[in-house]
């Protein structure tokens, strides 16, 4: 197969106004961090971002204005503090958000894997989530009687992401990566989605990827981009590779609480730099980053 | 807070939490006082216990706190790495999870519980956290146990939102909207309460040393329903308090220390 390499800017390039994007990052792990940067720089507009608990990668995306739909679980910063920029856009009604549980969206990212064209589920029934879904994305959801009991159940329809992307650690050129600790909805993203953009820590063989199949998380064959960016999640952590950076994510915690400081924060750390590079020096260089390394036995 | 007891309210929760779990029992664990509450259940009594977390974390042993369930640090040396529909999927959805174990913003005299948002829904409103895995935990889990603080304004006769249903307005609502099991426990920093088998209404089962039932009742915007007696709540012993504190919380982040 052949290489599918391509720069940040070029696989962001590829993304079109208005696509559906599922994001990988699960409140301050694994976020799509570079890949936002670069989307707010290029001045992508309308997308409709994914992902089973909302994280950093959405916020920063929603703060710059470059979403105009959420389908999402819930989500934080975990005890930095809220998704400030999401909740002000749902609090303002200037973000679509289409709320579920964390399950909900996984067995929609599921259905949408499997190419089946709804997913029964026990969550979110009595629930306000549910009453609120009703308004916000009634074509999402019905009941239907279990053609076996007769009994009534939630039926979910499927996700369908344009582009699922994904920071892993460790990937080859043709895009079969592993992913090292918990994997929450990346695999399902994936497999629903149309396409994906690896996003990767490491970029190694195939011949090493060969030497241990059983750890491919993500099939090349479903790959569009293999970009090669080292810290790339940074401020949030990547397992076995580096820690999150708290006194980054206090800071993001602390400018997002209003929109001037957001747009202080673009000024600062989007805007204000040419590429990730750019950021990286902007952060601490390799002096600061080399201090978040993870530990092997740790991981963190 | 109650040095001269030894140990503090925030303890108290997590001894109270850890024994309502059961050895061989497998729980579903939101971050906070519940983590500690199950870590100290498989230091003690419960040595078989399966603490998952929902992005697919299965039985980990931190050795350093973490801020939540992102952080790689309550991960360490757990037995499985997978995913939301493994973990949440095949065990909660499965029918297998024993136990929920929640925190909250408020809750209500049916034990529905809110962690979306506060205010008037139609109108202005601050949004929180949401879901994540609650509602799922809520929903399909055979009981819940919930820890919150004990304030007026979190045991409110109506929460803003129902992000995670308890009995919803009473007996039999829940089996009608084809829920599974429901909230067997609260746990505040004044009391325990159980449920009515009845009426699914909050009942009073046990009230903290050192708290009397006025204050009980007085920080509450609901009365629950109290029976002729209420014991104290048998307070932690010294090595509870010691695992907490040497541990299982050294920095003291959730046991507020």
């Amino acid at each position: 197969m052949s290489s599918k390499l391509a720069t940040l800017a070029e696989a962001v390039a590829s993304i079109p106004d208005g696509a559906h994007v599922a994001l990988s990052g699960f409140a301050i792990t694994r976020c799509n961090m570079a890949f936002a940067r670069e989307l707010i720089r290029q001045g992508k507009r309308g997308l409709t971002i994914s992902q089973c608990v909302g994280a950093m990668d959405a916020d920063l995306l929603a703060g710059a204005g470059v979403i105009r739909r959420i389908i999402y679980g819930g989500g934080s910063l975990d005890r930095f503090g809220r998704l400030n920029c999401v909740n002000r856009g749902i609090e303002e009604g200037t973000l679509a958000a289409e709320e579920y549980s964390s399950l909900s969206v996984a067995f929609r990212y599921l259905a949408g894997a499997l190419g089946i064209p709804f997913i029964p589920i026990r969550s979110l029934r009595g629930s306000d989530i549910l009453e609120r879904l009703h308004k916000t994305a009634p074509q999402d959801i019905a009941f239907v009687d279990d053609p076996f009991s007769g009994e009534k159940w939630l039926v979910l329809k499927p996700l369908h992401p344009d582009v699922a992307v994904v920071q892993v650690q460790v990937a080859d050129e043709e895009g079969n990566a592993w992913i090292f600790g918990p994997r929450w909805d990346n695999e399902e993203q994936v497999r629903a989605s149309a396409r994906t953009i690896v996003i990767t820590e490491r970029l190694v063989s195939t011949e090493m990827i060969r030497r241990n199949p059983e750890l491919t998380r993500i099939p090349g064959f479903r790959v569009s981009h293999v970009v090669h960016l080292p810290f790339s999640a940074h401020p949030t952590s990547v397992y076995q590779a580096y820690d999150y950076d708290a006194d980054y994510i206090k800071e993001y915690a602390q400018m997002t609480q209003t929109r001037e400081g957001v747009q202080a924060y673009l000024d600062k750390y989007v805007y204000g730099v040419k590429d990730h590079w750019e950021y990286l020096e902007r952060v601490g260089g390799l002096e600061r980053l080399s201090k978040l390394i993870a530990d092997p036995v740790l991981g963190y | 807070m109650q040095a001269q007891q030894g140990y503090t309210f925030f303890e108290l929760m997590a001894v109270a939490g850890a024994r309502e779990l059961k050895d061989g029992e497998v729980v579903g664990v939101g971050i906070g006082l519940p983590v500690v509450a199950s870590f100290l259940a498989k230091r003690t009594h419960a040595p078989n216990l399966t603490i998952l977390f929902e992005l697919g974390v299965v039985d980990p042993e931190p050795i350093h706190t973490g801020v939540g369930l992102a952080d790689p640090r309550v991960w360490y040396r757990a037995k499985i790495m997978s995913s939301f529909v493994d973990a949440l999927g095949t065990v909660l959805h499965r029918g297998v999870m024993d136990v929920g174990f929640l925190g909250g913003l408020e809750i209500d005299m049916y034990g529905n519980l809110n962690t979306t948002l506060l205010g008037d829904p139609n109108g202005a409103f601050r949004h929180f956290v949401g879901s994540g895995g609650a509602n799922d935990l809520a929903s399909s889990a055979r009981r819940t146990i919930i820890i919150i603080r004990h304030e007026a304004r979190k045991l409110k006769q109506a929460v803003s939102f129902i992000t995670s249903p308890g009995y919803l307005r009473g007996a039999g609502q829940r089996e009608a909207a084809g829920l599974a099991g429901g909230p067997s426990r609260v746990i505040t920093d004044k009391a325990i309460f159980d449920f009515e088998p009845e009426s699914k209404r909050m009942r009073l089962l046990s009230i903290h040393p050192g708290t009397t039932l006025e204050e009980v009742l007085a920080e509450m915007s609901f009365q629950p329903i109290l029976p002729d007696h209420v014991p104290f709540t048998e307070p932690p012993t010294p090595e509870e308090v010691r695992l907490i504190r040497e541990e299982i919380d050294p920095e003291g982040i959730y046991s507020g220390r």
